[in-house]
């Protein structure tokens, strides 16, 4: 019998400043909260992947994250790896784990997003290689520009940003774990300080310290624990490594490759998608998914979200847990987290009744990476 | 603070992206050019990103292009770059992108598809090809 795999537990620090602890503490109390989760005694866990975030860099001197990692929480494994695809990672590795206990490599992976951004100055703020002599810091300024096409192409307008970020804060006022929990309006929004026009500081997700962390496993091992899973149905990647030189870059993400790709292999369309936990380092990323994906035609997404129809209580869930932008910088991760979550049906006040399908989508290093993950009950 | 902490961050050439820098210094914007299919590119690579030829040649770019889209930072990153400045992406009309500044005109006056052509302005001992205004927008100096 062919073996499934399915995301048997979940787990994750909170999310914020956790000054003088490190990132590899952080993952350990998220590994340990996933094993707890699914019920798991930690000594059969014989995968592990990471994502190591950006703090720390994928390496020290010549050991890799998952060495140390995998060394610290005592595992020897069958599998193991770390993924470099920044904002992609996660969902890459989950994604990667599904194929590996699947493929009988291993049989439980365990895998852990961690970083310290927040108690490291300027984690995010690194000059782009030599473009950095243009003053090309971060990765704001390429969504900048994205944005900024947009808005020439589309006429999209500051609002339709702002509307992105006044429902992701208004997602976040109703998790409890959220960094951010008090709402905002759109007149905030519009009077945030500018930080890359036409980006301001509120179009710019949180920077956080903290950890979270899957449990993937087959169905058969899953169903004799006591806890309800969520099934990996399909994955799919897309990259665009020619960046800029790309002719569509800027227009569309890699997303308008692997979206609905990922979406066919589970056989549905984004019309039977119940939740969407879209990555949104910036507002604009959202914008440009719900084209990509498909809920709206491209250059719609602006007026797709006027009037809430992603903040709570709108026609299309996105993010109910807030996001990147509220919730807490989880590199991903707490965005699998999430759909894990709404399957269970343990969301509570921001529970989407009766969710059955989520997508999960992960982006990163510049725009470049892609990674959609196609989760069920 | 570091003495040199008000000169931008440089480039740093490597055996790829040598000749494209020293062409700079020369007041020359100088495209990647495929021996075998004639495609042109940046930035320089190691073979044409399009037949995997390895013959690569070099030709002048006509220094003309136009904004494709642009980012007004209103934050200063460096101290020796201080804020409002304008990153954009160029694209050349010989078809290569790449990332530069749009300079001698007011940020709010900067558009996409606006016709710029590339002026060449000295940071430390290197030479950038920058981009200014080739209509109405430009500013008198
Ligand atoms: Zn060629």
């Amino acid at each position: 019998m062919k073996r499934r795999a399915v995301i048997a537990g979940v787990g994750h620090t909170s999310f914020g400043k956790h000054p003088g602890r490190s990132a590899f503490e952080l993952e350990a109390e998220a590994a340990a909260l996933a094993a707890r989760d699914a019920g798991l005694d930690p000594l059969e866990i014989d995968g592990l992947l990471t994502d190591p975030g950006f703090a720390r860099g994928p390496m020290e001197g010549i050991t890799p994250h998952f060495l140390r990692l995998g060394g610290l929480l005592g595992i020897d494994p069958l599998y193991t790896g770390t993924e470099i695809l920044g904002g992609a990672g996660s969902a890459a590795i989950v994604g990667r784990a599904a194929l590996a206990v699947e493929a009988g490599l291993c049989s439980t992976c365990l895998c852990v997003y961690g970083d310290s951004a927040l108690s490291t100055p300027g984690a995010y703020a690194y000059g782009r290689g030599d473009d950095a002599a243009y003053g090309l810091f971060g990765a704001v300024g390429l969504h900048a520009m994205a944005a900024q096409r947009h808005m020439h192409l589309y006429g999209t307008r500051p609002e339709h940003l702002g509307e992105v970020a006044v429902a992701a804060r208004a997602c976040g006022a109703r998790t409890p774990h959220a960094q951010k929990r008090r709402p905002i309006s759109l007149q905030e929004y519009l009077e945030s300080d500018p930080v890359v026009d036409p980006l301001r500081k509120l179009d710019c997700c949180l920077v956080s310290d903290g950890a979270a962390a899957v449990l993937v496993t087959t169905e058969e091992r899953a169903a004799a624990l006591r806890r309800p899973f969520a099934r990996i149905l399909s994955q799919a990647q897309a990259h665009r490594l020619r960046t800029f030189t790309s002719p569509e870059h800027f227009e569309t993400l890699p997303a308008a490759r692997c979206g609905p790709e990922a979406l066919a292999r589970a056989g549905v369309t984004a019309d039977d998608v119940d939740v969407a936990l879209l990555y949104d380092c910036f507002t604009i990323v959202v914008l440009l998914q719900l084209e990509d994906y498909g809920f709206c035609k491209k250059g719609e997404a602006g007026p797709f979200v006027e009037g809430g129809r992603i903040a709570p209580g709108g026609k299309l869930a996105v993010n109910p847990s807030g996001g990147l932008l509220a919730e807490g910088y989880g590199g991903g991760m707490l965005h699998v987290i999430e759909a894990v979550r709404q399957l269970r049906g343990e969301a509570g006040e921001r529970q989407v009744p009766g969710a059955e399908i989520a997508l999960v989508s992960g982006h990163g290093l510049g725009m470049n990476t892609h990674a959609t993950l196609v989760l069920g009950r | 603070m570091d003495p040199d902490a008000t000169t931008p961050p440089l480039p740093e050439p490597d055996a790829l992206t040598r000749r494209f820098w020293e062409a700079c210094r020369q007041g020359r914007l100088d495209l990647c050019a495929c021996e075998s299919c004639g495609h042109l590119f940046l930035p320089p690579g190691p073979c044409c990103p399009r037949c995997w030829a390895m013959r690569i040649t070099t030709r002048t770019a006509s220094g003309e292009g136009a904004v494709r889209t642009f980012a007004v930072y209103r934050r200063t990153y460096h101290p020796g770059l201080p804020q409002p400045y304008v990153v954009a992406v160029i694209e050349l009309r010989e078809g290569p992108r790449l990332v530069s500044n749009v300079v001698g005109c007011a940020p709010e006056r900067v558009r996409i598809d606006m016709p710029v052509r590339a002026r060449f302005e000295n940071v430390g001992e290197f030479t950038l090809p920058r981009f200014e205004p080739a209509g109405p927008e430009k500013e008198p100096s």
